[in-house]
């Protein structure tokens, strides 16, 4: 059966990642990495920096990488476009619109989860703490103050997936063929 | 502002399945048609090579209300612009059996259809050689009476080989599943590549989607497409007997009156019943074609049951069809359910696999992450088996669409949808659950495990009858309350089998176009 490191997956992947998305700056846009964009410290669109913190952590705690990857731009970018046009799985889960105050509910919602189960902010937790408050919200059915947690995190742990594996890369990485007969733009504007 | 357009035939409401049929027929007798699409316009130039690019193809904007028990899966379900939901679909096309249109005749319960197989087959045989579908008849020995397939079978890899193993050390059958997808060139179009991205939409037109078939048809014919065109209501004349038209909004929210000798109405189960039900007028309080009471009711969906299994060997699921390679209705008997469940199942087996998306790898097994995802996802690469059961569900009256007290951005109330899963359905899941497990072990698998309930094929709300008592349309998909009004889409079912049912929409758009040509004097009135 398959065998990969989380080391050899981050090497691999970073060193094949083409995926790059339209940012902008000054009075034009740059198709950048999400690395280079962060180099540059551009400007999320409707994520705070908070909540985007928040998000890619999750995000590496349920496949780790994705925030490399650029996970935190992917969904971004999405959130702040046409719901009808959005790539987001969000809407086959039928996630009420906006998906921008789903998203951000749901950071909070974590936020409160973490400090009621060890008592600090994300950003501050341990790799196995992060691990056990993801298995929590990863329960069937799971709520926290009437929030679907459990959708959320179905919802964010389809977003990592498809950043990292969703894209001609992503098939690289499983040695599986990509075969496309349009391939799919680089960015994610269309 | 308010603006009249120059009248036309027909207006067809809705550039899916069931729209294009009538589309490409009725303009190609000479008709003058118009189809009005509420989302975009698309080009097969549109169609990336992407489960995530795939989405654009579906809705977000809120048009629907659940207020049930189980979820209906709308926004997966369905699609919008031009092709419709039959631009993602997979192109399974088995047909229904005899047994599925006399269920109440032949078993005292469910419904009837007021036609028997031996009706609709000619169209069935007719839509078959339009859109050059592949199977075995021979071999798909459960199938009812019907010409040959014109094109040899889909590809069978590994994956699907392997098992077929497990079906036989069961004692079970499997035969080549019939798509309508080329397994050779036909008619101009190329044969398929085995590349697994049907859902994403097919642009060399392998797989027949609209877009390729009966749109190109109809546009060749003369039929007008209008996109972003959302259709609120159908009007009625002063008597109330006949249809004038249809009222849409513009992307641009300019709201226009198109006048018409008849409308059919193919914008899907859910949105049909929603404008039939907002077209309430004073000859028609309950709403349009409504004096059964009976639009909206007999709500209906197939409970799916994905099966995963991770075997020894090489599965090559990366190739193939999303629909899959091979077909097994060895349980379709209705009454064939060794816990007496009643009603019909189907396998289709060997799914053409994704790493991404709601059928993807990764989503048959949601709880695990961290590491242990990769390590999953390099595994299932590989070694994953898949296959999808499709459960019959009964016809429940309470199963029902209305109208919700919210409203789009147009002012049209949402629709308000009250679906539970039928008992019967839910007795047929648990077995083909269990039935599914027992499969991949004989077949092999090291580990085999399912998925939940999933609502597929959404269908009933406007369904075909004998009479305006018991239904909303007659045989010929007419309305029996507005004459020159013809609905088509999954949504006339009386019953839903357990096939996929896109070839029947095709079938029976191409009956009822038929119906419309051959009375046009007394449709049109």
């Amino acid at each position: 059966m398959g065998n990969i490191t989380r080391r050899r997956f981050v090497e691999t992947a970073l060193k094949s990642s083409l995926l790059r998305l339209s940012f902008p700056v000054g009075a034009g846009t740059l198709l950048l990495t999400p690395e280079a964009a962060r180099a540059r410290k551009l400007p999320l669109r409707t994520l705070s920096h908070a909540q985007a913190g928040i998000l890619e952590s999750l995000g590496d705690a349920i496949l780790p990488g994705s925030g490399k990857l650029g996970l935190i731009h992917f969904l971004d970018h999405q959130l702040s476009a046409d719901p009808n046009d959005a790539l987001l799985i969000a809407k086959y889960f039928e996630v009420a619109l906006p998906y921008r105050a789903f998203y951000q509910s749901g950071a909070g919602a974590a936020t409160s989860m973490a400090r009621r189960s060890a008592g600090k902010a994300i950003a501050d937790m341990s790799k196995g703490e992060l691990g056990a408050l993801v298995k929590e919200m990863s329960a069937p059915g799971k709520t926290h103050d009437e929030f679907p947690v459990n959708l959320f995190y179905m919802c964010l742990r389809s977003d990592a997936v498809d950043v990292v594996y969703g894209s001609p890369r992503g098939f690289e990485m499983l040695n599986i063929p990509y075969m496309q007969h349009i391939a799919p733009p680089e960015g994610w504007d269309g | 502002m308010d603006k009249a357009r120059e009248a036309v035939d027909v207006v067809i409401v809705g550039a899916g399945a069931a729209g294009s049929v009538y589309a490409a027929v009725l303009a190609e007798a000479g008709m003058k048609v118009l189809v009005l699409e509420r989302g975009r316009e698309r080009k097969l130039s549109d169609l990336y090579s992407s489960q995530i690019w795939a989405r654009r193809l579906k809705w977000a904007a809120p048009s629907v209300v659940e207020a049930g028990t189980d979820s209906i899966w709308f926004n997966f379900n369905a699609g919008q612009g031009y092709g419709g939901a039959a631009l993602h679909h997979y192109a399974v096309w088995p047909r229904m059996h005899e047994e599925d249109f006399r269920v109440r005749t032949l078993y005292g319960r469910s419904l009837d259809w007021p036609f028997q197989y031996s009706d609709l087959r000619p169209f069935y045989d007719q839509v078959q050689r339009d859109v050059g579908m592949s199977g075995d008849a021979a071999q798909e020995i459960w199938r009812p009476a019907g010409d040959p397939y014109p094109l040899p079978p889909v590809l069978v890899t590994n994956h699907g080989r392997t098992l077929a193993r497990g079906f036989e050390a069961l004692d079970m059958r499997t035969a080549p599943i019939p798509m309508a997808i080329l397994s050779q060139p036909y008619n101009g179009r190329p044969a398929c590549l085995w590349d697994g991205w049907c859902d994403a939409g097919c642009p060399i037109g392998a797989l027949a989607n609209p877009l390729v078939v009966y749109l190109a048809r109809a546009r060749l014919a003369g039929a007008h497409l209008r996109a972003n065109a959302a259709v609120t209501r159908v009007l009625t004349g002063k008597s109330g007997l006949q249809a004038t038209g249809v009222e849409y909004h513009t992307a641009e929210g300019e709201r226009v009156i198109q006048p018409s000798a008849a409308v059919v109405l193919c914008a899907f189960t859910i949105e049909n019943a929603r404008i039939l039900l907002n077209s309430a007028n004073k000859h028609h309080p309950n709403g349009l074609a409504n004096s059964s009471g009976l639009v909206g009711r007999y709500l209906m969906a197939h409970s799916a049951v994905g099966i995963s299994g991770m075997f020894s060997e090489e599965m090559e699921n990366y190739l193939g069809a999303t629909g899959g390679q091979l077909l097994c209705q060895d349980a379709f008997g209705k009454r064939s359910d060794p816990g007496g469940a009643f009603g019909s199942r189907q396998w289709m087996i060997a799914l053409a696999l994704k790493p991404n998306d709601l059928l993807g790898i990764a989503m048959t097994k949601p709880g695990i992450f961290g590491d242990e995802l990769h390590e999953f996802m390099q595994d299932g690469a590989r070694f994953m088996g898949s296959m999808v059961g499709i459960c019959e569900d009964e016809p429940l009256e309470d199963n029902r669409i209305n109208l919700a007290r919210q409203k789009d951005k147009l002012g049209m109330p949402l629709a308000r949808v009250e679906y539970r899963r039928s008992d019967e359905g839910r007795k047929l899941w648990q077995t083909a659950a269990a039935e599914g497990l027992k499969i991949f072990k004989a077949a092999g698998a090291a580990d085999a495990w399912h998925g939940p309930p999933a609502g597929q094929h959404i269908m009933g709300g406007t369904i075909l009858g004998l009479d305006a008592a018991s239904s909303v349309l007659n045989s010929a998909s007419q309305s029996h309350d507005v004459k020159n009004l013809f609905i088509g889409g999954p949504g006339v079912f009386p019953t839903s089998s357990a096939v996929n049912p896109t070839f029947t929409v095709h079938a029976l758009a191409m009956k009822g176009a038929r119906f419309m040509i051959e009375n046009w004097a007394t449709v049109k009135g």
